[in-house]
């Protein structure tokens, strides 16, 4: 079954072609990682795929419906989550704040106004859950200002997660972590559970090459090549222009 | 530290409240007549610090406030209505106003909000300033306060207003801190910090901004029917600008977003003015002043800043407890 699919996306900034004819349909249940040099235009996929931009022509289908016309909070409800490259938490509440806050959001009791939040047990035990899950249950109390940067990645990670998506998109989830970070947010998302459909935008290649089912090289806006770790580790092309340059492939290499 | 900080902030509430009802208790005939203006312009305060937990700043509040008086006075002068039946009346026109006018205000934030508050404002203040019925710029007199004569309570006794006021003031108050711990007021919270989080987590922001507005607006216009009842006077001033300045200058001096700032802001503001204004002509030199050292030496407020103090000393205090050896990071 095909959980995600865009067909011939276009979208553009100015004279910028950010999105270039993108057509690609993501299983269920699968993990996918999207890779390719800075600029390649891989968030701006990502944001048209959550709902963030409207894309100029094309469709995104979702469990084979047509969303395209649905803002990001529509797209959130049905079930497509996104976390964000930057942190982009609530920085005065605490983690458990942000988790509950995510879970009633879900839940959609939000608009209950006569009872403190404290006493919805639902969002309660599921935060604690969804804490449990990513490794954030020590520090669940600590305001997300005073929390260190890997676990304010974590949280991102997490708040997503909250919303019981069932596509999940991770936007460079380990930028900026310390290798141990790294690796124990590797096992966070190597322990979704198969239900979910997950697609990952990441520079680590370690990572990609591991936790992908598929592998999906965009560049200049348009997919340069897809396929298993293997075929894209075989790919003469992306050899040439992203793997074959292992200083340039990380920090995306110069443009002609 | 949420809980301390909630904690802190209710306490300086309890606090107030006990100054305020020890001050009614002893109050001469015109001491009364200024803790009612206060616990007015408190409960005013409180309508404007409601919408600024979503992260809205009106400068336009007088006129949801309008409304209330204008409804009232309209109600009870011009068709000689019960004044008990006109203040519910007025507060739901508060509601209904705050709703079409947030249909398109909360769209905006920042400056723009701002502005389409003020202009929606200077409407009805230019309305109130050419309606014969009214009185025009004159105004009218003969505003009825409510009849609580079958409960036994006189409303024409100063005293007696005062207490009700601050009776009333109160239960909005803990309205307010019930509806700020709620689901729905942690939302306009967190819509406060990063509505596009929000938004992508799945609420619809807009909604719950236009709710707060609407709730805000029929707090106003409760505050409206209060002063007009207060004064027994109606006039297009109680619509100006200055007005929306006042409950401004009020919530930023106690602290925005902290429900407990604005009255306390607002006890400030009437008694500086009484101290100054008797003293002085231009006592609003003085206010600016006091205003612009309040801003230099507490930006987040009088209980904003109290509340850093206290979260830094205790997050000291637990970083020192769980590292007993020496200085944490």
């Amino acid at each position: 079954m095909i959980a995600l699919e865009t067909r011939s996306l276009y979208k553009s900034f100015g004279s910028l072609a950010a999105t270039r004819d993108v057509s690609l349909a993501f299983e269920a249940g699968a993990r996918y990682a999207i890779i390719g040099p800075n600029g390649a235009g891989k968030t701006t996929y990502f944001n048209l795929l959550a709902g963030n931009l409207r894309p100029d022509s094309g469709t995104v289908l979702f469990a084979g419906r047509d969303v395209t016309g649905l803002d990001v909070t529509s797209r959130a409800k049905i079930g497509i989550a996104r976390s964000f490259q930057r942190n982009n938490l609530f920085s005065d509440f605490t983690v458990r704040d942000n988790l509950m806050l995510a879970c009633a959001l879900r839940a959609g009791t939000t608009r209950v106004f006569w009872r403190p939040m404290r006493q919805t047990t639902s969002a309660h035990a599921e935060a604690d859950e969804v804490a449990a899950q990513v490794g954030l249950t020590d520090v669940l109390g600590t305001t997300v200002r005073q929390l260190s940067y890997g676990s304010q990645r974590q949280l991102e990670v997490a708040l997503a997660l909250a919303c019981k998506p069932q596509v999940l998109l991770l936007d460079e989830p380990t930028s900026g972590m310390s290798p141990e970070e790294t690796a124990r947010m590797h096992d966070l998302i190597n322990a979704i559970p198969r239900s979910l459909t997950v697609i990952v935008i990441e520079h680590d290649m370690d990572i990609v090459l591991d936790i992908a089912d598929r592998i999906i090289v965009l560049d200049y806006g348009r997919v340069l090549e897809q396929g298993t770790p293997t075929e894209i580790r075989a790919s003469k092309v992306v050899r040439q222009r992203y793997l074959g340059e292992p200083a340039a492939g990380v920090s995306g290499g110069p443009r002609p | 530290m949420m809980a301390s900080r909630t904690f802190i902030r209710r306490s300086v509430g309890v606090a107030l409240v006990i100054v305020a009802l020890v001050a009614q208790a002893f109050a001469g005939f015109f001491a009364q007549e200024l803790i009612a203006e206060a616990a007015i312009l408190a409960i005013f305060a409180l309508s404007l610090d409601l919408l600024a937990t979503c992260g809205l700043i009106s400068f336009g509040h007088a006129g949801l406030l309008g409304v209330g008086c204008y409804v009232f006075a309209g109600l009870t002068v011009l068709m000689g209505g019960s004044a008990n039946v006109a203040f519910p009346i007025a507060i739901v026109a508060g509601a209904v106003v705050a709703f079409m006018v947030g249909l398109f205000a909360v769209r905006t934030t920042g400056a723009f909000f701002i502005m389409v508050t003020l202009a929606a404002a200077e409407m009805l203040f230019s309305w109130g300033y050419r309606s014969p019925m009214f009185g025009g710029a004159n105004g009218m007199g003969g505003v009825p306060r409510l009849n609580l004569t079958a409960i036994g309570i006189d409303l024409n006794d100063p005293a007696t207003f005062a207490l009700t006021v601050i009776v009333l003031c109160i239960v909005i108050w803990l309205l307010l801190e019930l509806v700020v711990s709620s689901p729905f007021g942690r939302t306009l919270a967190a819509i406060r910090q990063n509505p596009s989080r929000v938004a992508a987590l799945g609420g619809r922001v807009f909604f719950y901004r236009l709710a707060a507005f609407t709730a805000s607006g029929a707090i106003a216009a409760l505050a409206g029917a209060l002063k007009v009842q207060h004064i027994n006077f109606i006039s297009p001033d109680l619509v100006s600008w200055f007005v929306s300045g006042d409950v401004l200058i009020a919530v930023v001096i106690g602290g925005v977003g902290t429900l407990v700032g604005g009255p306390l802001g607002a006890a400030l503001l009437i008694l500086l003015k009484e101290l100054l204004s008797s003293t002085f002509g231009h006592w609003y030199l003085f206010l600016g002043i006091v205003f612009a050292c309040v801003a230099l030496l507490m930006p987040k407020g009088i209980v904003g800043n109290l509340l850093d103090f206290y979260e830094r000393r205790i997050t000291r205090v637990a970083a020192s407890r769980r590292e007993p050896t020496g200085d944490a990071a």
